[in-house]
């Protein structure tokens, strides 16, 4: 009971270091990534339940989500000022490259959806 | 399939193996198959369809020595087509072969020579017209023929054709015949050798039997002797005598012919020696029997037959050498070998003969004539016994010793922890030894559903080959298909060169009980009858859920977008940083195109239009978004 209470209080304590000190934009950026989670849980639950019939499809959707997250997640590395020494690209060539790429997963999402 | 059917069995099969095993080896030549040639005439007599088949009938028939009926004559007439010189020849040969048949020259006249005088027959022809010709007594032009024959031998060089030059050369004067005869050897050379053994000619056996009847004809006319080598006869012969049956008529009437010139003591003749008694050698047929004759089965004339040698087929071992044969017939055409000896054991032998005749040769085939035959012996069966013993242990065996031909009276009676053993051994009564034989059975019968279970008895290497064969009641429960009931046992054994077969009742009644329960018998009825119909099955379609649960799905997975703007609108999304003007809203216009070409990528188009227009898409929202970026960097810089 009470490794519970410490795990339910690490967690509170994450959670209000995270509202504090995480500018707006990544925070909106993160609001966009668990979307992008939803979506691929909701459709790979889909797929266990009732089959892999198109599969094709499910792969392009599941696809289609992973490379979203993984791009957003690279957007908001990239912007997170914390991180400047290591990358030395300006915010609008970070949100360019984050365009260029999504237009080719789409082509290809859109290749493969059938 | 009782015992009795497979007695008979074994005793037809052994002896024909035998018989064939010995006769095909031979490469002697063998008399002519006249009574079958006689008859293929007799019953083509019966009904005649066309004139051709009489003529090679009659005159077939007639070669044998049989006259044919005058009645045929009227046949003649009715069958013959007159406006065709091959239907006209072989109407006066036919006419020929009858005591009194005389056909109407006038009619056939204007045919017969319009052939002899046109440029385009061919050679068979040149020979209908000219035969026709003599048998119907009109008169033949032969500068005129020559002239013909020697145009036609340049454009038609077929076997065939020069065939038929020989045989208008024979209907013609003596030095034309005698040119004719000189080209003989050349038409040898171009028959073909099979094996090195027989020669023919392309065009099967009333071809090679025309030609060389041909030979001799033109020979005969030419007043001199055949120019051929002796062998190459010989190998004709041999092809000739290998013939048993033929399809045609004709080739009926032409291998009879040349069996009859073959046979002739005026020319050369090949000899034919043959076996005339069984193969098989015992006290009872103690001596081979040979029958020296020519291809018509006629003596040949005063002539002594020597053994060169006789070898044994498997190891070789020769037991005569040199020794004569005793003519046994006045006429020279039976000859006797005594081969019966304890000197000679049991085998397959080939015997090599030889001929000298007393006069001066005009026999061939002397050497190279070869007969089989096998000596056999009587066995014996001694030292039977079958003894029942314990799987486990064989020390407490009960024995009992058995004696050929009695049964044993004794009920047996063996469960599924016992076995059997069968031990006897075979002994040659002659030379005394044990011997093996190349059949040897225990066989058990089923009294019941009289299915039979047959053992193999194995015997042991060395010179006293003891047969033994075990029957263990467990390990060949399988065998028995676990039916337990009473059984009879025999044993069964045979060999090529073992006089007596055995089928010997061992015992009646053998009680056998097998542990598991009984197994139905297979029925193999049916295996013969026709299977179920496989029907094909295409691929089933995949298990699709209902309709209802992909829409719901599809509805959930627009759920986490309603969830994304809450959670924007709860932290302050908001446009008002939007900057408006030109480059903003082509920056927004190219990108929005953007996705509604992947939208019409989906729906219409392929790759390569979709590439191109996102190509020419991609210049306007790079340049546009170019521009909005720097516009919000120089914001940004500003603010900082």
């Amino acid at each position: 009971m009470s490794q519970l209470g410490q795990v339910v209080g690490i967690l509170r304590k994450l959670n209000e270091e995270y509202q504090i000190s995480t500018p707006k934009k990544l925070k909106l950026i993160d609001a966009y990534l668990v979307y992008v989670l939803l979506t691929g849980i909701i459709q790979f639950a889909y797929c266990l339940l009732v089959g892999t019939f198109p599969f094709n499809s499910f792969l392009s959707g599941f696809i289609s989500t992973v490379g979203c997250f993984i791009l957003a997640a690279s957007l908001r590395i990239q912007l997170n000022k914390a991180n400047q020494s290591t990358f030395n690209v300006t915010p609008e060539r970070a949100f360019a490259d984050f365009v260029f790429a999504h237009i080719i997963l789409h082509l290809v999402v859109m290749n493969f959806i059938g | 399939m009782t015992s009795t059917s497979f007695m008979m069995i074994i005793f037809m099969i052994l002896p024909i193996f035998s018989w064939c095993a010995t006769s095909t080896v031979a490469a002697n030549l063998s008399p002519a198959n006249l009574d079958g040639l006689k008859a293929q005439f007799q019953t083509a007599m019966k009904s005649f369809s066309d004139v051709a088949s009489l003529h090679y009938t009659l005159a077939g028939i007639k070669e044998l020595g049989v006259q044919p009926p005058d009645s045929f004559c009227n046949d003649i007439k009715k069958l013959v087509d007159k406006s065709n010189i091959e239907s006209i020849y072989h109407a006066t040969e036919a006419a020929k072969t009858l005591a009194n048949c005389k056909l109407p020259v006038e009619d056939y006249r204007s045919v017969v020579t319009s052939t002899l005088q046109s440029d385009k027959s061919t050679t068979s022809e040149v020979y209908y017209a000219v035969s026709s010709s003599v048998n119907l007594g009109l008169t033949v032009d032969e500068a005129s023929i020559e002239k013909r024959l020697n145009a036609l031998a340049k454009t038609d060089d077929s076997i065939l054709s020069q065939g038929y030059a020989l045989l208008t050369g024979a209907q013609l004067s003596q030095p034309v015949a005698k040119f004719y005869a000189d080209t003989v050897n050349d038409l040898v050379q171009q028959a073909d050798e099979i094996d090195g053994r027989t020669l023919q000619y392309e065009g099967g056996v009333g071809t090679t039997a025309l030609l060389v009847s041909a030979f001799y004809e033109v020979a005969e006319k030419a007043g001199a002797a055949m120019k051929i080598d002796p062998k190459q006869l010989h190998k004709f012969a041999s092809y000739f005598s290998t013939k048993r049956h033929v399809a045609t008529l004709r080739s009926a009437y032409y291998l009879t012919k040349v069996f009859k010139y073959l046979s002739d003591n005026k020319n050369t003749m090949p000899v034919v020696v043959t076996r005339v008694s069984p193969s098989a050698i015992s006290a009872q047929n103690p001596s081979v029997l040979v029958s020296v004759s020519n291809l018509l089965g006629q003596p040949v004339g005063e002539i002594s037959v020597v053994a060169e040698s006789a070898k044994r087929k498997d190891d070789g071992v020769v037991v005569i050498s040199k020794q004569k044969l005793t003519s046994k017939a006045s006429d020279f055409s039976v000859f006797e070998l005594p081969f019966y000896d304890t000197k000679i054991p049991r085998g397959f032998y080939t015997i090599h003969l030889t001929l000298t005749p007393r006069g001066d040769g005009k026999l061939i085939g002397l050497t190279d004539n070869t007969i089989d035959v096998k000596v056999t012996s009587e066995g014996a069966i001694e030292n039977a016994e079958l003894s029942v013993s314990d799987r486990d242990n064989t020390a407490q065996a009960k024995t009992y010793k058995l004696t050929y031909p009695n049964v044993q009276s004794e009920k047996l009676e063996l469960d599924y922890h016992q076995k059997l053993v069968l031990k006897f051994q075979i002994k040659d009564k002659r030379t005394g030894e044990f011997i093996r034989v190349q059949q040897a059975f225990l066989r058990f019968t089923n009294k019941k559903s009289n299915k039979e279970i047959i053992y193999l008895a194995e015997a042991t290497d060395g010179s006293n080959s003891q047969y033994k064969v075990e029957v263990d009641l467990q390990t060949n429960a399988n065998d028995f298909r676990h039916q337990s009931g009473a059984y009879n046992a025999a044993l069964i054994l045979g060999d090529q060169l073992l006089q007596n077969a055995y089928e010997w009742k061992l015992n009646d009644n053998i009680q056998l009980s097998f542990h598991e329960d009984s197994q139905a018998d297979k029925n193999h009825q049916n295996l013969y009858v026709p299977r179920p119909e496989i029907v094909h099955q295409f691929r089933l379609d995949e298990v699709r859920p209902p309709t209802i649960v992909s829409l719901v799905f599809s509805a959930l997975t627009l759920l986490p977008l309603l969830i994304l703007f809450i959670l924007w609108i709860k932290l302050g999304f908001n446009l008002s940083g939007l900057p408006l003007g030109l480059s903003p809203l082509g920056f927004h216009i190219s990108h929005g195109a953007v996705f509604a070409l992947m939208f019409f990528y989906w729906k219409y188009l392929d790759m390569f239009q979709t590439i191109r227009y996102l190509a020419l898409i991609s210049i306007p929202l790079f340049i546009f978004g170019h521009r909005v970026l720097a516009t919000l960097a120089a914001r940004r810089e500003k603010k900082a």
